[in-house]
Parts: C-alpha cells; structure tokens; sequence
C-alpha cells in the first residue's frame, strides 16, 4: 500500500518538482513567483499529493500517517515550489479542520489544497510576542458583522495573502485568555494595510499589518466567541510541530550536506576539530529528524504528540544555531569578509539562524510548555491568568 | 523500519522493568557497594535463565534466543533506568566477536555457555591510554605479553578474548583465566554499578581465533555503542523522572521549585536531550536488525548524542536537587557516577565522533 504510494510519489516528483537553488530564503516569497506557487500547488492537488491525510469532503486525499511519513521522505531532496502555502495548510488549514464550522471547512480548506488560496497566520503584536495572550487588536460587534482595530507583525506572506486567521480581543473585561476570538479576516478588505518588515538579514520575509475599522461577517467566527485562546493552542500546536518536523532539506546552506561539502571545498576536512564538528552536526541533525520522524509514527499509532512539538520546534531552533556555530568553524576568517556567492549564502544562513529560536513562538516560551505540559511541573508565577485584561499592564513600559 | 516499539518489545520492557523493581532495586546496588561484590550471582542467574538475556544477540542454533539487537536495546534500557550490575555487556561483546569470526570451534565451545549464563566471558581491547597487547610466537602456541585497562568483567571472566598485535596486523585470542601469565586486578571503578578490572599477560599461552579480527572488533564497538547508549537512555530518563518529580513536591519562595524558569528550561532542555537521544536509539536498533549497513553510523549517533546527553543530565540531576542530591544517601551520586563512566567507557564522545566521520568518509 505505501510501497505504492511511495512509488507513484518518486515518480511524480521525478518530473515535476524542481530544486531550488541554494541560500535563497526569499525566493519562496517573491511576488513574482506566487502565480507559479499557485501553479505548482494545483499540480500537487491533480496529481493527488494535496492534503494527504485530510478527508476527502474538504478536497483531501483520505489517507494516513503513514503516507505522509513517505511523502516527506520522498520530498527530501526537492525544494518544493509551494512554499507560500505552507503556513496556510499546516496552519489555519489544519486549525479549521480542527475546530471549524462545517461551513467554514466546505467554503476554505478544498481552495487551500487546490492552490486557489493563500493564507497566513496574524496573532503577534507589537506588545505581545511571547505573551501573545496579552494582545490589544480589538473586535467590536456591529450588527451582522465585527468591526477590526489594532496592528499585526512578523506576518509571514500577507503581501501575497488572500486570507488570514487573526485572533483579536472581543471582550476587555475579562482575563486576558478568556476574552479573545479568533476570526477568517479577507486580507483584501477596506482598511487591511500590509507593509514589509526588513530583518537582521536584510530581507523582508514579514510583514506588519495593520487594521483600520475592517469588516468581518459574523460568520467568519473560527469556534466560539471569547474562546478563541482554545483555538490558539490548537494552531500552536500545528505551528511547532509543522516547523519542528521541517526536516533538513539538503540544499540547506546550514545543512550537514552543504556544510561538509564546503569544508572539502576549503580544504579543511583534514582537521580533526572541523571533522568532529561536521560528525557532530550530522549526529545532531539526525536527532531532530528522527525525532520527527517518531512523533509521526506515534501519531500514526495513535498517540498525539501534543505539547511534544515543542520539542521538536526547541531541538530544530537549537540545531540551527549549532549549525551556524559549525559553519563559522568551518569558515574561519572568511565568515568576516567574502566575494563569493557560495560563502554569501552561508553567512546569510548563519546571520539568519538566531530567528529560528524566536519564530513561531521563542525557545523560552517552549521550554515553559515541554516543562508544564510534558513534564507536568507548576505554572510560571504570575498575577495575569485571573486579572481583567483592562487591568493588566501590557507591551513594553518605558520609564520617564 | 518503524522507530516505535512493537507490542512485544513493550511487553519485554515491562517485564524487565518488572524484575528490577522487584528483584534489583537501587537498595541492592547499595549492597553491592557495601559488599564488595562486582554484581549480584541470584540476579545475574535469573537475567539469563529466566528473562534469557545473555542469548539475546546469541542464534538458537548456539543456544540463544536470537531475539535481536532492538530487544536487547530495550532490555538494556531498563537495566540501566535501575543501574544493575550485571556481566551482561562484556559477554555480549565477547558473544559478538565470536559471531563475527569464523571459528567454529570456538563458538560451537563458548556460545551455548554464554548464552546460558553459564560462562562470564569478555572482551579485552586497549583503548589507546589503555596498554597493548602483542603476541609472539608461530600461530600453533603463541603467547600474549601486554596490560589492557578498563576490562569490563576482567575480574570475573573466565574466558577471555583478547585484542593483540603481532607484525602490526591485529588478532584476536582467546585465553584462559587461568592461564599462565595472566593477573587480574580489579580496578577501583567510579561507577559503583560496574567491575572494570586490569588484565596483565606476561607470555601468557592463547589461541588465535580465524577469521578478520578487524571486523569482528568494529562489529563489537558498534554493539557497545547501541549497549551503552541504551542503558544511558534508560539512566537518563531515570534522572530526569527523578528530577521532574522533585521539582513538583520541593516547594521554595512560596512556590514549587518547578515553577521556576531556571528550574523548568533546565528540564526542558533535558527532555529535549532525551527525546532526541532516543529516537536515534531506536533508530540504531532497528538498524542493527534490518540495515546492517547503517548499523556503525546509526549506533555511533545514538552513543555520541546519549552519552554527551546524559553526562550533563546527571550534573543537572544533582544541581536541581541541591543540597540533598549531593548527600550519599541520595541516589543522584549512583547516577552521575555511572553518567562520568559510560561516557569514556569503551571510547568516549570524541573516539566515536572521530569513527563516525571515518564512516561517513569526511
């Protein structure tokens, strides 16, 4: 059975995904590319590589964990030129599909799959990262419709983004996690504005957005109104563990592979520490992945990961950062100054790595779940899990 | 190759979790500690009689059990979760080694009886501080003069085999407890849970055993890689089980320890370690049954992330507990001790670093 699906997927990737050059972190996002994403994904829904283990009403294949384990062991050495709806599916997709109206599945999800749609995911603001609980955008009821106020950022692809899954505060009164919503917001509303975010790496892969009197249906409601935190944890959970079970594609600039092969190129595989370091990134690289690949045969089997993903979006952040730790070894003093491309791609990877552990939700904040949820230990002390949220101080506070 | 266990490798796990509960309790190392004793003769009868574990890796042609590489990874696990003292490691090497050259005499001889627990054999190989071996000698009655240290169980074996040079080729021999010329001396081991002795040889009298030493002694570090990364697996989730569970009773400025960040990201950290450490185990033990080719690289990832891992855990281990996990009544020490030693033993992190780049021909 999977033997076949692993054969129908080797072949169909064989001719139709192509390889991504390496050290292009932009590429994915490029608006230029989308009209090709949205091709490449309706190709992936044609062939029936689409939405794998999503039941076939919202335009899934009705298959299983197993099938997925293959795909992505057969997707590893290709660059799939989907990246734009990466966060939409494993995200407010699988979110939806959770926790959705039947409507909202029927009207949203087969879209996604088909390449029609893409979505990001707004929930960070300006004062709340980590504490993301502590957000200020606002949704006021008005008649039929909810009216948006307030301002998103690190927002992955709203540029490009037909739609969103925003979560706003709906009532002010109440604690912090208890007065949220979470809501389908049309990026391409009256009052939406999207403008890019430039990072450490000098690339704009985010993008702050702002919400100007935006009008939402009522029915755009994703769950119940003021439980919107249940819904956050339910995307969180997708969200770590769809970055923590990434994998290391091989074109990764950072990646064993690359890494190894760029010391050969330097000459510098003879030294024994650049050797102990290259064996030692490729014995922690296969940590992460095989962890990856245990929590989706436990998944498979029937045990959920739950809080789990965190461990995998916490080893995936550390990984990277220990990559770049190797590759500037491996470099020496050519990290400092470069005329090549090669050696561009990698200083840009290396510059990029500390974003891993704060994407998605930052080391800390993981460690905080793997010891709450998976090792059972206390709460963090605080004051703000039981005061009105209109009480609360909030952001950052600066002094006079 | 699924990574999870099968449902007979679960059921294994608890029943070997099972009889350390029961019949080698951390009380009994404290026993052996007090005693003198390198192990326990009643619970080293009954691994191998009735749990069979001794035959685990042993082909029931030579009166093992033949249940594989994976079940002796778990078995081994729960070994090490209760830090038993056993001969178990050092006749399975020497089980290997035998099953790797081709002496059919020797293994016709000495494999119903390892496998049986009838015979403590082991493997003596130097590491490079370690001594050397050299044998002399035609190949009809050679002799070995050399010192080896650590010897896993050298004390206790009464066979022994034995890694010696001879023109600069490497061979292995097989020798006598008692024979002439050899002395064993029990070292004094750090870790209270394992005999390490000194083997000394002065024209001792051996037999060469045919076949390619080379591989055979490659074959037997990979298995000790997967041995010791397994029972650094089950050690190390024992600490952290320990550890965690402290953090929720031990209560400080009004709240459980556990609450606080610099007692939570330090555990957290520690489950990483562990869950990574572990799916790289199962990876090795399935490999060592199904993907003999992967086996050296995939056992080396396993030891390298397990050791490293578990040697900061049990630092942790003590440091979180304060003040009392640092006492002697305490058992954090039992662990840290056996943390300090399964790191080094048989080659430490940097040795296995070193032969994974071999294997990966960087």
């Amino acid at each position: 059975m999977s033997d076949d699906f692993r054969a129908r997927a080797r072949a169909w990737l064989a001719v139709n995904a192509p390889r991504r050059s390496a050290g292009d972190d932009e590429g994915a996002a490029g608006p230029t590319t989308i009209a090709a994403q949205k091709a490449f994904q309706a190709s992936l829904y044609d062939a029936g590589f689409a939405g794998l283990t999503w039941p076939k009403e919202y335009g899934g294949q009705g298959l299983t964990g197993l099938e997925q384990i293959v795909w992505s062991q057969e997707t590893r050495d290709f660059d799939l030129p989907n990246g734009a709806f990466f966060i939409g599916i494993s995200m407010p997709g699988n979110t939806i599909l959770e926790v959705g109206s039947e409507a909202q599945k029927k009207r949203y999800l087969p879209p996604m799959l088909r390449g029609e749609e893409i979505w990001c995911q707004l929930f960070s603001e300006p004062g709340a990262g980590s504490d993301v609980a502590s957000l200020q955008t606002s949704a006021v009821r008005d008649g039929d419709e909810w009216v948006l106020n307030g301002q998103k950022v690190w927002t992955s692809g709203a540029q490009y983004s037909d739609f969103g899954a925003i979560i706003a505060r709906t009532d002010p009164t109440k604690p912090k996690h208890s007065g949220i919503s979470m809501f389908i917001v049309n990026m391409h509303a009256p009052g939406v504005t999207v403008r890019p975010l430039k990072v450490a790496t000098g690339h704009s892969p985010f993008n702050e957005v702002f919400f100007d009197n935006v009008r939402i249906p009522a029915d755009a409601l994703i769950g119940e109104e003021n439980k919107g935190w249940d819904a956050v944890v339910v995307m969180l959970r997708f969200e770590r563990i769809a970055i923590g079970t990434m994998g290391g594609s091989r074109s990764n600039p950072l990646g064993y592979e690359s890494l190894r092969d760029l010391a050969a190129g330097l000459g510098r595989t003879s030294e024994p520490g650049v050797r102990r370091s290259l064996a030692e990134l490729y014995a922690r690289s296969r940590g992460v992945g095989l962890f990856a690949t245990l929590l989706r045969e436990e998944a498979q089997a029937g045990r959920m990961p739950g809080a789990r993903g965190s461990v995998a979006k916490l080893a995936g952040s550390d990984l990277a950062r220990f990559a770049g730790t190797v590759a500037a070894d491996v470099l020496g003093d050519q990290l400092a100054g470069f005329d090549s491309d090669e050696l561009a791609a990698v200083t840009m990877m290396i510059v990029a790595a500390p974003g891993n552990a704060i994407a998605g939700g930052t080391s800390e904040i993981q460690r905080n779940i793997i010891g709450e949820r998976v090792l059972g230990l206390a709460k963090d002390p605080g004051v703000d899990r039981s005061t009105p949220f209109n009480q609360l101080r909030v952001g950052t506070q600066r002094q006079n | 190759m699924p990574l999870i266990l099968t449902d007979e490798e679960q059921a294994l796990a608890e029943s070997v979790r099972k009889f350390v509960a029961d019949r080698s309790p951390l009380t009994s190392l404290r026993q052996l500690i007090a005693s003198g004793e390198p192990y326990d003769a009643d619970v080293w009868k009954q691994l191998t009689t009735q749990l069979g574990l001794a035959g685990f890796t042993i082909p029931e042609s030579y009166g093992g059990v033949g249940a594989g590489y994976s079940a002796l990874s778990v078995a081994l696990t729960e070994l090490g979760a209760g830090l038993v003292a056993s001969p178990l490691l050092g006749c399975a090497l020497a089980a290997e080694v035998l099953l790797r050259l081709d002496d059919h005499e020797a293994r016709a001889d000495l494999l119903p009886k390892i496998a049986g627990g009838e015979l403590i054999a082991t493997l003596a190989v130097a590491s490079s501080a370690g001594g050397r071996v050299t044998a002399s000698g035609s190949p009809v009655g050679p002799t070995l003069t050399g010192t080896v240290s650590p010897v896993l169980n050298g004390a206790e074996a009464s066979v022994l085999l034995v890694a010696a040079e001879v023109d600069g080729a490497t061979g292995l021999y097989l020798v006598d407890a008692g024979a002439d010329g050899l002395t064993a001396t029990r070292l004094t081991a750090v870790d209270h849970s394992r005999s390490l002795a000194r083997i000394t040889l002065v024209q001792t009298p051996a037999r060469l055993l045919a076949g390619d030493a080379v591989a055979a002694l490659s074959a037997a570090q990979d298995l000790a890689n997967l041995a010791l990364a397994s029972e650094s697996a089950g050690a190390m989730r024992a600490c952290l089980d320990m550890t965690s569970n402290y953090a929720k009773i031990r209560v400080a400025f009004g709240q459980p320890i556990g609450a606080f960040q610099a007692v939570k990201h330090r555990l957290a950290d520690m489950e990483k370690s562990w869950e990574l450490g572990y799916a790289a185990l199962r990876d090795a033990a399935r490999a060592g049954d199904r993907e003999p080719g992967r086996f050296g690289p995939a056992a080396s990832v396993a030891r390298v992330l397990l050791a490293t891992a578990y040697a900061e855990a049990v630092v942790d281990t003590v440091q979180l507990h304060g003040g009392i996990g640092f006492t002697w009544e305490h058992d954090a020490h039992l662990y840290y001790k056996n943390g300090l030693s399964n790191k080094v033993l048989l080659g430490g992190p940097g040795d296995q670093l070193d032969r994974l780049a071999d294997s990966l021909g960087i």
